[in-house]
């Protein structure tokens, strides 16, 4: 079943299928615009509906809400693909921080070989 | 024993995609944030501050995994020369990249080094937006007393920083002259015997400076911090004294001490009030008339004396921002024509967008240099996280109090449970919306800021003036650099290490 | 400028290093005589030998005698020379110039596009190493700079520790130059024995062509290179050895140049020199010509940007092997007189050039291949 997004009665109302979109990405993104809306977040047959209702002393106009409903899509790519970078990083940032506080305990071999044709080995000098 | 190589394997010369050490077209993400710079353009920052300006709908196409190298070559050897992406699981340089890391955050590796010593609350001026009582010059129970000047030089002499800073405030430091001078006697003697470099600010209106005070302040190389708002007009209307002569004062001091400490041991800060805000250019061109060629733009705090004159001092980051514009296209103006005049706060975020190396500025830090940078020792031997920690206290509000001279020892007060609440919400890597924002390495945290405004240590971005305020002046920034490359090289020039 | 000689040998049964003089006082134990004239009698004193142009070859003598040499008019008084018992006459040290080196080795691991001293595959490492066992205690103390290079020098393993160990005690006022690419020192044990020697008169110059693996290995024709040179200089780096960072200006280098500066700021900060380099037409270059060949004119926005950014940022600069007329003025402050006596050249029109003291004008076998926008300055 295809949702659409929709404005109606005041209030944006956003889907994001969960095969796209993790439950983190959308926290996240719906955080930023807790200054200015109630978000509201719920789970019904694989998709994720988002509502946004501005807050009344938020000052936002009736007309603007199709302008919040787009910037609402396009952040939810964005957190999307920052979720998608912080997890799939994790292993190598945790690497390089522990790395960072070392004393070179931790240093990699260098890669490849010297290639020398007469055949000088760094590794003997050891 | 190695002889001549018997099979003489030809070395003929290979074409460049022989040395293409991808594999089977996949490469794999390195730690990065971005940003939409612009409705153009992108901009990425890696784990190490690193950031490429880039069109938009490229991260897209990284994290999908579908930039085309051979569409990209450019953007594809930056991305890799630069630890966006490498084409290991591991980057085969990833020992560079930590060093790079580390040395990022090095600034943290001497403690403390800034103590601010409250000398005296008493002052003659009634600055609107002052953060401290007016009291007036009779009251001498409101200077601190040598044994909390010993005990504060003690502590100070504690931090496992080999060089300190000494900074006298008040109030007007100068009206205890005699108790600076104490200070620095004493801290001359113990500095060698506890093998640390010390340097001495005195934060002064100048306008109780004599050709013997500065005398002294020469033969001991202590430098003068004074405060220019800008024009008469606003300096006076910001700084009131009786007399109304605030400003002619100032200049009056600034000449003086220039000629006594020399130029260089000199400087000023402004504070911006509403009144600035309508005058951004005027301001700049003030100080380039009183030969500055520095200027450092920062908002006025919100709280102390300026909460409680809320109509004059409370602004929105907007106009803030909007002064700021206005004050640096000026200041461009001047480096355009070919002459040195650099902006100090952009300078901070600067070098570390375009410099390896570590920027401890105590505001925009993380960890946050409340405590781990800088500390206050007041006049009542009350110990502060910091400047705007005592502003709090004069509210009522001791959250940041971290202790006194009398009852708590070092260790309780800069490595106690408190000290370590504070940092703990210091640290943008972790805060909620910091841990995913592009400029997370150019920024910091300010979790006394946050208290103040908002109510709790963590701070909500969404409101936060900290977070708006810094977010665009950073994006401003790399806008600017990535539209004109004259800026981009006059803003390397600012960031030039001093020798 | 000749560099050597040769003539027939007898008595010479391994390489002898030592000194030449044309003066019968100056003999002792290192010392060659050389004789341009039918010598009157054997001189009563120790000597090396005696390196002449008359025909010894038939004499009995119990020396080591090198015949039949054509000329000596590139030697000077203390100069110093090897002989080998195929008679050759090799110049190792000449008093009067400012660019001493010592060629460690033919061997490299690289294979450079543009490598001016094209590889040999030969181990000749130790040969080489006891010449200059012998050399070095020789050249005078007075000695301002003296190179090493080949080829790799590292390629010579333990060796090349015990040669730098040498220079230290025998020419502790002496700076030591030694050309290598660095990869070497990516193995922390080498970059740790180096630290040993504690050498404080010791420079690495070393290259890095590119900040982008890809392009960087390929001008060197090596796999991995790039990935082993920047960890190199990252663990010379630890020991606090002192580096130059060189850069040769082709084709190849030109379109990632300004990358190149920032990456050399950003991760190699430590360096204590970056030079630029203008192309050599020898070795390689011309066979790779069409590769590498572009006019040192067409370059100086790229260079000059590079240039300009690393001095900005406080970093030593230089521009080495280029022309003053060729480049803007706001670059000659970088520019030096590089090109060693021996190979240094001025096209005809440069005669009138009010800058011709200034300028460092070509390689000698540049003269074949060179900007298009030389021309002199006129006054």
């Amino acid at each position: 079943m295809k949702h659409s997004n929709f404005v109606k009665d005041g209030e944006v109302t956003a889907f994001a299928d969960t095969s796209l979109f993790s439950k983190d990405a959308i926290l996240k993104c719906l955080y930023w615009f807790g200054d200015k809306f109630h978000t509201n977040v719920s789970l019904a047959d694989n998709f994720f509906q988002i509502t946004l209702k501005p807050l009344a002393n938020a000052n936002v106009k009736e007309d603007e809400l199709d302008l919040y409903l787009q910037k609402l899509e396009r952040d939810l790519i964005d957190f999307q693909l920052r979720d998608t970078i912080a997890k799939e990083t994790q292993n190598v940032r945790d690497l390089l921080v522990a790395k960072a506080f070392s004393n070179g305990e931790f240093d990699e071999e260098p890669q490849g070989n010297i290639s020398d044709p007469v055949g000088f080995n760094p590794n003997l000098n050891a | 024993m190695i002889e001549t190589r018997p099979d003489r394997t030809t070395r003929k010369f290979k074409e460049i995609d022989f040395y293409d050490k991808q594999e089977t077209n996949q490469y794999f993400l390195l730690p990065f944030r971005f940003h939409r710079l612009n409705n153009q353009k992108e901009v990425l920052v890696n784990e190490v501050g690193d950031h490429l300006v880039v069109p938009d709908g490229t991260t897209h196409a990284i994290v999908t995994k579908t930039l085309s190298k051979e569409n990209n070559p450019d953007i594809y050897g930056d991305l890799i020369a630069n630890f966006f992406i490498s084409e290991e699981v591991i980057p085969p340089l990833i020992d560079v990249f930590a060093t790079r890391y580390r040395t990022k955050k090095s600034f943290l590796e001497g403690f403390t080094a800034l103590h601010l010593f409250v000398v005296s609350l008493r002052c003659e001026h009634t600055c609107h937006y002052c953060q401290v009582s007016r009291v007036t010059t009779d009251k001498g129970k409101f200077d601190m007393s040598r044994e909390h000047i010993n005990k504060g030089i003690d502590f100070m002499l504690k931090s496992p920083n080999p060089h300190v800073t000494m900074e006298f405030q008040g109030g007007e430091a100068l009206l205890a002259f005699e108790n600076i001078v104490y200070a620095v006697e004493r801290t001359k003697e113990l500095a060698l015997l506890h093998n640390k470099t010390v340097t001495y600010v005195i934060c002064t209106n100048l306008a109780v400076v004599t050709e013997e005070i500065l005398e002294y302040c020469k033969a001991n190389d202590i430098l003068i911090s004074t405060s220019l708002d800008g024009p008469n007009y606003i300096h006076n209307e910001n700084r009131r004294r009786p007399g109304k002569n605030s400003y002619e004062l100032t200049i009056q001091g600034l000449e003086l001490s220039r000629q006594i400490v020399g130029r260089d041991r000199v400087s000023a800060l402004m504070t911006t009030t509403t009144l600035s805000l309508e005058h951004p250019v005027e301001i700049v061109e003030e100080y380039y008339k009183q030969g500055f060629r520095n200027i450092f733009l920062r908002p006025i705090s919100p709280y102390g004396f300026a909460v409680r004159n809320e109509r004059k001092n409370k602004y929105e980051t907007d106009k803030f921002l909007t002064f700021y514009k206005k004050a640096l296209d000026r200041i461009l103006e001047y480096n355009f024509n070919g002459e040195y005049f650099s902006e100090d706060y952009a300078t901070i975020i600067l070098k570390k967008i375009l410099t390896p190396f570590p920027v401890g500025y105590v505001d925009l830090s993380s960890p946050t240099g409340s405590i781990t940078n800088a500390i206050v020792f007041n006049y009542d031997g009350v110990v502060y996280a910091s400047g705007e920690s005592r502003m709090l206290a004069e509210m009522k509000d001791y959250t940041f109090k971290l202790g006194h001279l009398d009852e708590n020892s070092y260790e309780e007060i800069f490595y106690g449970e408190k000290a370590q609440q504070i940092v703990e919400s210091g640290i943008n890597e972790s805060l909620v919306g910091c841990s995913d924002c592009a400029f997370q390495t150019y920024c910091g945290a300010d979790p006394i800021h946050n208290h103040a405004t908002q109510g709790d240590m963590l701070g909500y971005r969404p409101t936060s003036s900290f977070c708006h305020k810094n977010m665009e002046i950073i994006r401003y920034l790399i806008e600017l650099m990535d539209s004109d490359k004259r800026i981009k090289e006059i803003f390397e020039s600012w960031v030039k290490p001093r020798s | 400028m000749l560099l050597r000689t040769k003539g027939i040998s007898r008595n010479v049964s391994e390489p002898l290093v030592g000194r030449v003089t044309r003066n019968t006082d100056k003999l002792d134990g290192n010392t060659f005589l050389i004789s341009e004239s039918e010598l009157p009698e054997i001189p009563n004193k120790n000597f090396k030998g005696i390196l002449t142009n008359n025909d010894f070859t038939e004499k009995d003598f119990a020396f080591p005698t090198v015949s039949k040499i054509p000329t000596f008019e590139h030697l000077t008084e203390g100069d110093i020379v090897a002989v080998g018992n195929d008679g050759n006459i090799n110049t190792l040290y000449r008093v009067n110039s400012f660019h001493n080196t010592l060629l460690a080795t033919e061997r490299c691991n690289s294979n450079c596009l543009m490598c001016s001293q094209p590889p040999r595959d030969k181990n000749d490492i130790p040969r080489l190493y006891d010449i200059h066992q012998k050399l070095i205690p020789l050249i005078p103390k007075d000695c301002v700079e003296l190179g090493i290079s080949g080829g790799e020098p590292t390629l010579m393993g333990e060796l090349f520790f015990q040669t730098l160990e040498t220079l230290k005690e025998n020419l502790p006022e002496t700076e030591i130059h030694v050309l290598t690419n660095g990869r070497s020192f990516a193995w922390h044990n080498i970059a740790e024995r180096l630290a040993q020697i504690d050498y404080k008169r010791l420079m690495l110059g070393i290259p890095v062509y590119a900040d982008y693996y890809k392009v960087h290995d390929y001008i060197v024709q090596a796999k991995d290179a790039f990935n082993q040179t920047i960890l190199g200089l990252h663990n010379l780096a630890r020991y606090n050895q002192r580096i130059e960072i060189r850069i040769v200006l082709h084709k190849q280098s030109i379109p990632r140049l300004t990358k190149l500066a920032r990456f050399i700021y950003k991760n190699l900060p430590f360096a204590e020199h970056v030079t630029f380099m203008g192309l050599e037409y020898i070795g390689y270059t011309p066979h790779n010509i069409e590769k590498l060949w572009i006019d040192p004119h067409d370059y100086v926005e790229e260079l000059g940007e590079a240039v300009n950014f690393l001095a900005g940022q406080g970093m030593n600069v230089s521009i080495y092997n280029s022309q003053l007329c060729v480049l803007p003025e706001n670059l000659w402050k970088y520019c030096r007189k590089s090109i060693s006596d021996w190979k240094n050249e001025y096209l005809p029109e440069c005669k009138s050039c009010t800058k011709l003291n200034d300028c460092g004008g070509l390689f000698t076998w540049n003269l074949k291949k060179h900007s298009q926008h030389i021309k002199p300055f006129v006054e």
